[in-house]
């Protein structure tokens, strides 16, 4: 829980925290892990250069592991990196990251000896977007964020504001299902705090089905009209694993290059097409958005027709193919006619 | 110098006035983010505490896509057109961070061959700055040699001094652009005063610096460390925020359309970052992650120095503060090989 | 003239003097030089232009296909022959396709000449050597002819040239005129013969090494894939041949073609706007290894 590192006394933003258990526990065991050569890197996660955020580390350096922490701001999806290392790597993964690297598995873009998975729990991360409207104050000018299990402490401009859990974790959060990883090698014994709120988790889908197809058509061209083409979701996404990505693929032309709200629009919708069944509803292409666009609009409704229609739930087992791999008979009835 | 001032409830007003001769682009808020785009009598009393766009300034220039050439086929062959984009306009709130930048790339398409796309949207276009006294914990313009509360960058320049802004008379367009108005006042010894401390206060605050002093020479020399650049862009997601938001960041790619009968030849934003960038049938002089992420430090850092006289970052901070994974230009320059000191904003 | 229209005229000078607009061109012949490479012969729409136009070995164009796109390509035709102008056209790409598409009197849009040419100037009165390579032949070939139309300015002609396979050599009409000049030596190799080849077998590196052409008084123009140019340079090194001694032409990806859209850097050089000829020598102090 993140209760534990997170002491209610004191300044504790992640930039100035305390060591916790966990995190001692964690480099203790990523450092025996490079030092005995059981692995050639470890990736994880290391205080970012900014207020709130923190980075990938990726490192054979045994010094920099004591860089490493767990807090709420952890983010980004490091399954995201194992198919570019070479050798044997010791990864850090939350739960929804290990779906990824599970998938990746299943997907046959690594292999299972060569990855040791050290397992986080996780209680759910802090949406800074939410946390700056909360707070009426920019990331920067907020002071201190302090999560405690079903209670969130924000303070910023000398003022405090204590609101439940569910309003600043990230909606994919709220919805999270495997907040400890099925699949690992080792494992931080700590129970996760359950905090969910489904219902916010999917506010925006549901919004967006209460639309008539006009007002829904006319809402994605506004999003999309915004979009700037810079791949960040694809590059940010694990399951866009692709060596050639049919955007940059000319003969035949899918996309156009050139930035319209129509080609941008298809572009995200053969994504999401495209990694239907190897989604895990991570979040990550609607986090590094640099316009906002509600992109997990698109794959948590594709996540959850793939869980509808051939109960399916990636990354969730590592023996099972991978959904587009699996074909069964009866399938072919409701899809082609 | 300071000479003029404007209440800012005038603000408006003389935007308006403005607004009846040429287009005039504000900072404008949709979506939870600021872009410029054409002020259509919008409240802009955010522009208070509005820190930049996100998309910087230089779009108005070198949008994200635009149409070079139009064609039409024709029986007796094609019909060729180039779209006349003469409209004058005045782009206002321009932080010095993006006018300085936007001085920086006027050069690179004025370069031998003037730039049609470019120059024609440029020399129609007056800049009017507004000094920054709300930088970001990711802002280090005062390490590359920009200050936020001085421009000489711009037509004009306007500072924040609470009810007011005072006003910088940089060239003749921008006086010219005083004139008319019987909003605009002379500025006091008091106003003068106040923006003084203004000024003192807004550089104080830009906590992130990075020595850029001798930083090509560094650059150089390390230029074929490839360990530390494979080390340095292990963490890199290349997508192309950076160099789409950079506003020194000109790179564009040219494509065609055609619609039956109908086609555009159209350049848009093109990235470093991307693979694809360099990518020959044969063979891609930068398939590698390391040699995209030096290209890019190098770019900014030492081939412009190089080629102009100037380094091509002007310390926005919007490639640190979008990154998706954090990573951070000022502690690549500050982690080069050899000392050069980094005091983070923390 | 009123101030207004003066002002007007300037605009639309502005305008048709837009770099990125193309003048058009009429396909007048086309070579099938190789199963991939083809020959396109072509002249100006517009009949002043075809008197005004002028070039120098080594420069480089952009051709494109209205709808299709526009690619760089270098003109492989000599300046002393002026009736049309000529490139040769590799089907790699969406570009390249298309112009492999195309038939007699087809438009297309031309723009240029861009980049700096071989230095016939410092070439005057030396031997040359030329070596090329696939498709490579064809900036060669615009300077080998205008060598060749300036017989007597130059010394000993050497002529290297490899494909990989013999359908894979281009400009087979070229080589079989020079292999006939007696003023020139030619050596045509193929990596591997097809039964019916009785010329020199190996890489063009390799018969370079074999002819072993003398370094004095001597420039070497080097052409060809990258691949080649990097084996060619130590032969040439073992040869005695200096690195100002020796010119290669290079290629990269390029869309603006003048210095503008950035990709073509090799360090702070853009092969477009400083090249793409440059000497050994320069390339040797290039900032990077990108080429």
């Amino acid at each position: 829980m993140w209760l534990k590192m997170f002491e209610p006394s004191g300044p504790t933003t992640c930039l100035v925290m305390k060591v916790s258990d966990m995190e001692k526990e964690l480099r203790q065991e990523a450092g025996k892990l490079l030092e005995e050569g059981t692995v050639d890197y470890i990736i994880g996660f290391a205080p970012g250069s900014l207020k709130f955020t923190t980075t990938p580390l990726i490192t054979e350096d045994i010094d920099e592991i004591n860089n490493l922490v767990i807090n709420p701001f952890i983010n980004n999806n490091l399954a995201k990196y194992l198919p570019e290392i070479p050798g044997r790597v010791g990864i850090i993964a939350k739960g929804c990251d290990s779906r990824s690297i599970v998938s990746l598995i299943q997907d046959k873009q690594i292999a299972r000896q060569d990855i040791v998975i050290l397992g986080i729990p996780c209680s759910g991360l802090v949406d800074l977007k939410k946390v700056e409207k909360l707070a009426g104050k920019e990331r920067d000018k907020i002071d201190d964020i302090v999560v405690l299990a079903d209670k969130v402490c924000i303070t910023a401009g000398g003022e405090k504001k204590e609101v439940p859990t569910t309003e600043v974790l990230f909606d994919h959060c709220l919805g999270c299902e495997l907040q400890i990883p099925k699949e690992y090698d080792f494992l931080i014994q700590e129970p996760a705090a359950e905090i969910r709120d489904y219902e916010s988790s999917s506010k925006q889908i549901q919004e967006l089905k209460k639309m008539s197809p006009d007002q829904r058509w006319a809402f994605w061209k506004e999003q999309f009209g915004h979009c700037i083409r810079c791949y960040a979701c694809r590059q940010v996404c694990p399951a866009c694993f692709c060596e050639r990505c049919f955007v940059e693929e000319s003969q035949p032309r899918w996309v156009s290059p050139v930035s319209q709200w129509q080609d941008n629009l298809i572009f995200q919708a053969i994504r999401t097409i495209h990694v239907a069944g190897r989604c895990t509803d991570c979040g990550e292409c609607e986090r590094v958005c640099p316009v906002n666009i509600p992109l997990r609009s698109l794959s948590k409704e594709m996540y959850d027709l793939v869980g509808e229609m051939f109960d399916y739930k990636t990354g969730m087992d590592v023996n099972a193919p991978a959904l587009m791999t699996a074909y069964e008979l009866v399938e072919a009835e409701g899809l082609i006619r | 110098m300071i000479t003029k001032k404007i209440n800012k409830k005038d603000i408006r007003k003389l935007l308006g006035t403005w607004n009846q001769e040429c287009s005039v682009i504000v900072p404008t808020r949709e979506q939870g983010i600021v872009e410029m785009a054409g002020w259509d009598n919008k409240d802009i009393s955010f522009l208070d505490w509005y820190r930049n766009t996100v998309v910087p300034p230089k779009a108005c220039f070198l949008p994200q896509s635009e149409v070079m050439i139009s064609f039409q086929k024709k029986e007796n062959g094609l019909k060729i057109e180039v779209p006349q984009d003469e409209h004058k306009q005045i782009i206002f709130g321009i932080r010095p961070c993006d006018a300085r930048a936007v001085a920086i790339i006027d050069q690179v398409f004025a370069d031998t061959y003037d730039d049609y796309y470019y120059s024609s949207k440029r020399r129609n276009t007056l800049l009017i700055g507004l000094s920054c006294s709300n930088p970001y914990d990711s802002c280090f313009c005062t390490s590359t040699d920009v200050n936020p509360t001085e421009s000489e960058d711009v037509d004009l320049m306007f500072m924040d001094i609470g009810d007011e802004y005072v006003i910088e008379e940089i060239t003749s367009g921008g006086k010219a652009l005083l004139n008319t108005s019987s909003m605009i006042k002379k500025a006091t010894k008091a106003d003068i005063n106040k923006a003084k401390e203004v000024r003192a206060a807004s550089v104080d605050k830009l906590k992130k610096k990075v020595d850029t002093k001798d930083v090509d020479r560094k650059l150089q020399s390390c230029f074929n460390d490839i360990d530390y650049w494979e080390q340095v862009s292990a963490k890199c997601i290349s997508c192309g925020i950076c160099t789409f938001l950079c506003p020194t960041c000109f790179c564009f790619d040219i494509n065609d359309e055609m619609i039956k009968k109908h086609g555009a030849r159209y350049r848009g934003w093109d990235s470093c970052s991307f693979r694809s960038y360099t990518k020959m049938p044969m063979e891609n002089p930068r398939e590698e992650k390391w040699r995209r992420v030096r290209q890019r430090v190098c770019h900014k850092f030492e081939f412009y120095p190089m080629n102009l006289g100037i380094n091509a970052c002007t310390g926005c901070g919007r490639c640190i503060r979008l990154c998706p994974v954090n990573w951070d230009i000022t502690q690549v320059i500050a982690g080069l090989p050899g000392e050069i000191s980094v005091h983070s904003g923390k | 003239m009123t101030i207004t229209q003066i002002k007007q005229r300037k605009k639309d000078l502005d305008r048709e003097n837009n770099v990125y607009m193309p003048h058009i061109v009429l396909v007048d012949k086309i070579i099938e030089e190789t199963p991939s490479v083809r020959t396109i012969h072509f002249h100006f729409k517009d009949a002043k232009l075809n008197n005004e136009f002028t070039f120098e070995s080594g420069q480089f164009a952009e051709l494109s296909i209205f709808g299709v796109g526009e690619a760089t390509f270098c003109i492989s035709s000599s300046p002393t022959r002026k009736d049309h102008l000529e490139c040769g056209i590799n089907r790699v790409g969406l570009v390249t396709n298309a112009l492999h598409r195309l038939g007699v009197g087809a438009e297309i849009g031309f723009r240029g000449p861009y980049g700096n040419h071989f230095p016939l100037d410092l070439m005057c009165g030396k031997n040359l050597v030329f070596i090329g390579g696939g498709i490579g032949l064809a900036p060669l070939r615009s300077l080998i002819w205008n060598v060749l139309d300036n017989r007597d300015k130059y010394g000993k002609i050497d002529i290297i040239y490899g494909a990989r396979s013999v359908s894979d050599l281009c400009f087979k009409y070229d080589l079989d005129t020079w292999e006939e000049d007696k003023t020139l030596n030619t050596v045509i190799t193929v990596d591997k013969g097809d039964g019916k080849w009785r010329g020199k077998e190996g890489f063009v590196s390799e018969v370079l090494r074999d002819a072993a052409p003398s370094c004095g008084n001597t420039i070497a123009i080097v052409c060809g894939p990258p691949i080649m140019i990097r084996s060619t340079f130590p032969v040439l090194e073992q040869l005695g041949f200096t690195p100002d001694q020796v010119i290669t032409t290079l290629e990269k990806r390029m869309k603006c073609g003048i210095g503008k859209c950035g990709r073509c850097n090799i360090g702070n050089l853009y092969v477009c706007r400083d090249g793409p000829v440059f000497s050994y020598s320069r390339i040797k102090d290039f900032i990077s290894d990108e080429y």
